[in-house]
């Protein structure tokens, strides 16, 4: 019933897409994260010139489907003769580019509200005392609340990235060839759609898990203080053991 | 060296403080000179920690001046707008020469128990990490917890942890301590030790000023006592006199309260 | 041609044709969210149920269909059903390819993938209740299934809107995926739109304002129902 060597076949033609599915959301994390931390920055500023455009910008990205973002930035800035001519078409142009770009500003509105949350959950206690120690702005921000806010924002980083590794999907709607444009690919050309999902399925399965234990490891790493307390040798470090 | 002068270390003059409609300080006048220990009692509600931190700005005055050592720290009112320092580096020097120990100690919990004591003393004083490593080594021996250095303060117990406050607080050198409720938020057993540490301070003819619960404590230790009762302050005094003769009713029924839970605890 | 002609509802303008596309957004979206919040149900009653089996299945749902593209999803749904029609049609003499209704199709897909997010959204508002609450009701020997009704449910309820609410988005943008099987939502319309005309930019730019119009006004709706259902609901400081 079950025909193996097709399915060997499937797993071994979408494995092919991995790479782009992996470089488009590498791509956009580190792109997205940089842009969400000038967005989270913005917002907790407490300036409203600079917090109302940075809602907005959250607002417009989050409350648009990703496809319209693409679509918007593959086809649409094309319709402008002004960007035909500039330096940064031959980027435009390239699907690769587009989608790469589409997916960073998405994912940044996202990650600057878990940065935000991040930063806003340091105890207030922790930051009173960098003040009453004589630590400017910048110092305690740089030294007690960016670690601490680091921690924190953690578990929910590590979901978007999931959400991000799914997204690139849409990509292949653009004609990048990552899994799931392979797996499209496949389905019509050899009408069993359901195995090919499946082969789909357990590739973007095991690359969610991959990511889920690697950040349950950073935070492992992040977060010496809540391993067990070294025994007590004078003067030694010793390095803690974690516990699974 | 405290410099034994006719300059106060720590003078507050007319500071009034504000929340909104509710006013908490209505115009309170307090100074401590060298070497003088200073406890500050009252009730809840009445303004004792904000007055407390106004001396290194967490809070700013409404009205009124704010001097230590003699430099009075410039403040900005404008109508409608909240009162804010005029030059911060100037308050992070005061604040570098008032170290505060606070009522849930807030120590750093990212860092180690060392790693906290010199953080601010690296970084804010830009002293040399060894001599900074070395001076809260020593520090950690004084209030008995030189074995925790390397823990976080996630693994302490509250004692220890205000301990390693208090020592986190010495390790700046400061010239003043501010103590906001050092006990308060501690199990009644852990108690003892953390006053045990505080006494030994004040005998070193250390200049504090303490906002505490702790009666009979504040009566020996302390020079002078002041009772503050809704933004005012009702009596002030050597303890041996306010303790024994409370003049206002309020202080009276404070002392009696207060008195009567000190018991009960046991 | 002006922007403004572009959309307007005169004899060349498309806002007719976008105002219905951005109807059957809607109508997609709401077919496949209910059907999301059946599933969703069901899932959680697994979830929380004594049966280890029904447990086990209900996490391989929910695994499944939350870590999977939407894309994949909709793809397999629609050329499942597709491969399933036309060898019944071929049956009857059909040759060929024969489509699945593309509305039905994806409502389907998107409930399916909605489903295994609001199980967790209901096995969450479930399990934040008290427990206090449901011992005492059983100390007054509250039978369980009156205890469910009177005393889980309305609270399971107040606790799920928000989640409920979250998943409604996601809906939404989910009903723009449903354009790749052809189903003429607001999308699709625009893309049909943007080909005729060659002016993309506008066409996907009206697109995304109708959608946030959408988002924002199922935001205000939402947001007013939970604070219906908070009232007299004291929050921690």
């Amino acid at each position: 019933m079950l025909d193996l060597p097709f399915l060997a076949q499937t797993l071994s033609t979408l494995a092919g897409g991995i790479p782009l599915t992996l470089q488009l959301t590498a791509l956009s994390v580190a792109g997205g994260a940089v842009l969400a931390f000038g967005l989270a920055l913005m917002r907790t500023s407490g300036s409203v010139l600079l917090d109302f455009p940075a809602r907005f910008y959250i607002f417009a990205f989050r409350g648009t489907p990703l496809l319209v973002q693409i679509y918007i930035i593959y086809y649409g800035l094309s319709q402008f003769p002004a960007l035909r001519q500039s330096f940064l078409w031959p980027f435009l142009r390239e699907a690769y580019w587009c989608a790469a770009l589409a997916l960073a500003l998405n994912t940044a509105a996202y990650s600057a509200e878990i940065i935000r949350g991040g930063l806003n959950s340091v105890g207030a206690g922790q930051i009173e005392a960098a003040r009453a120690f004589g630590m400017s702005r910048v110092l305690a921000f740089r030294r007690i609340i960016l670690p601490q806010a680091i921690r924190q924002m953690l578990p929910a980083y590590s979901n978007e990235i999931i959400l991000m590794l799914k997204s690139t999907a849409l990509a292949s709607t653009i004609t990048l060839m990552e899994v799931t444009g392979l797996a499209a690919k496949l389905i019509s050309q050899s009408y069993r759609p359901v195995e090919v999902f499946v082969c789909a399925g357990v590739i973007y399965l095991a690359l969610n898990f991959v990511v889920a234990r690697i950040f349950a490891a950073l935070q492992r790493a992040f977060s010496p203080e809540t391993r067990e307390a070294p025994a007590a040798l004078p003067g030694t470090r010793i390095k803690a053991d974690c516990h699974g | 060296m405290a410099e034994h002068s006719s300059t106060p270390a720590v003078d507050l003059r007319g500071i009034r403080k504000s929340y909104g409609h509710l006013e908490v300080l209505h115009g309170v006048s307090l100074s401590a000179r060298d070497g003088e220990v200073v406890s500050i009692l009252g009730s809840s509600g009445s303004g004792k920690s904000t007055l407390l931190r106004c001396v290194n700005m967490l809070e700013v005055p409404d009205a009124g001046t704010v001097s230590v050592r003699g430099e009075t720290i410039e403040v900005v009112r404008k109508a409608g707008h909240p009162s804010r320092p005029a030059d911060m580096a100037q308050v992070n020097r005061v604040r570098a020469k008032a170290a505060m120990v606070f009522q849930s100690f807030n120590l750093w919990s990212h860092l180690t128990v060392l790693e906290n004591l010199i953080e601010a003393p690296v970084h804010v004083q830009k002293r040399s990490r060894r001599e900074c490593t070395a001076e809260a080594e020593a520090l950690l021996e004084r209030v008995g917890i030189a074995e925790k250095r390397h823990h976080y303060p996630a693994h302490l117990s509250g004692g220890q942890q205000q301990r390693a406050a208090i020592a986190r607080a010495l390790a700046m050198r400061p010239s003043i301590m501010l103590f906001d409720e050092p006990t308060s938020a501690l199990d009644p057993e852990l108690v003892g030790e953390v006053l045990k540490v505080i006494r030994n301070l004040a005998d070193e003819g250390r200049t504090m000023l303490i906002v505490t619960h702790e009666m009979a404590f504040a009566r020996e230790v302390s020079n002078r006592v002041v009772f503050l009762h809704r933004g005012v302050i009702e009596e002030e005094g050597v303890p041996q006199d306010l303790f024994a003769n409370p003049r206002s009713d309020r202080l009276r029924q404070f002392l009696s309260r207060e008195g009567s839970r000190a018991s009960n605890s046991g | 041609m002006q922007y403004y002609q572009l959309m307007g509802f005169g004899p060349d303008g498309w806002g007719r044709d976008m105002l219905a596309a951005t109807g059957m957004t809607v109508a997609v979206g709401v077919a496949g969210f209910i059907a999301g919040i059946l599933l969703g149900l069901c899932g959680a009653a697994a979830k929380l149920s004594r049966f280890a089996s029904l447990r086990m299945a209900a996490e391989i749902y929910t695994t499944v269909f939350r870590g999977v593209p939407d894309l994949l999803v909709i793809y397999l749904f629609y050329f499942g059903s597709s491969s399933a029609i036309s060898a019944v049609a071929s049956l009857f003499g059909a040759e060929g390819f024969v489509g699945a209704p593309a509305f039905l199709t994806g409502a389907v897909a998107i409930g399916v993938v909605s489903g295994a997010y609001q199980t967790q959204v209901f096995v969450g508002a479930v399990q934040a209740l008290s427990k206090g609450e449901i011992e005492a009701a059983r100390a007054c020997g509250m039978p369980s299934f009156l205890l469910f009704r009177r005393i889980v449910l309305p609270q399971a309820i107040r606790f799920a809107i928000p989640g409920v609410g979250n998943v409604w988005q996601l809906v939404l943008k989910e009903s723009a995926l449903i354009s790749v099987i052809g189903l003429v939502e607001l999308m699709r319309q625009a893309q049909i739109g943007a080909g005729s005309t060659r002016q993309p930019f506008s066409f996907y730019l009206t697109a995304a304002a109708l959608y946030l119009l959408i988002t924002f006004v199922s935001g205000l709706g939402f947001r007013a129902l939970e604070q219906r259902a908070m009232r007299g609901v004291r929050r921690a400081a």
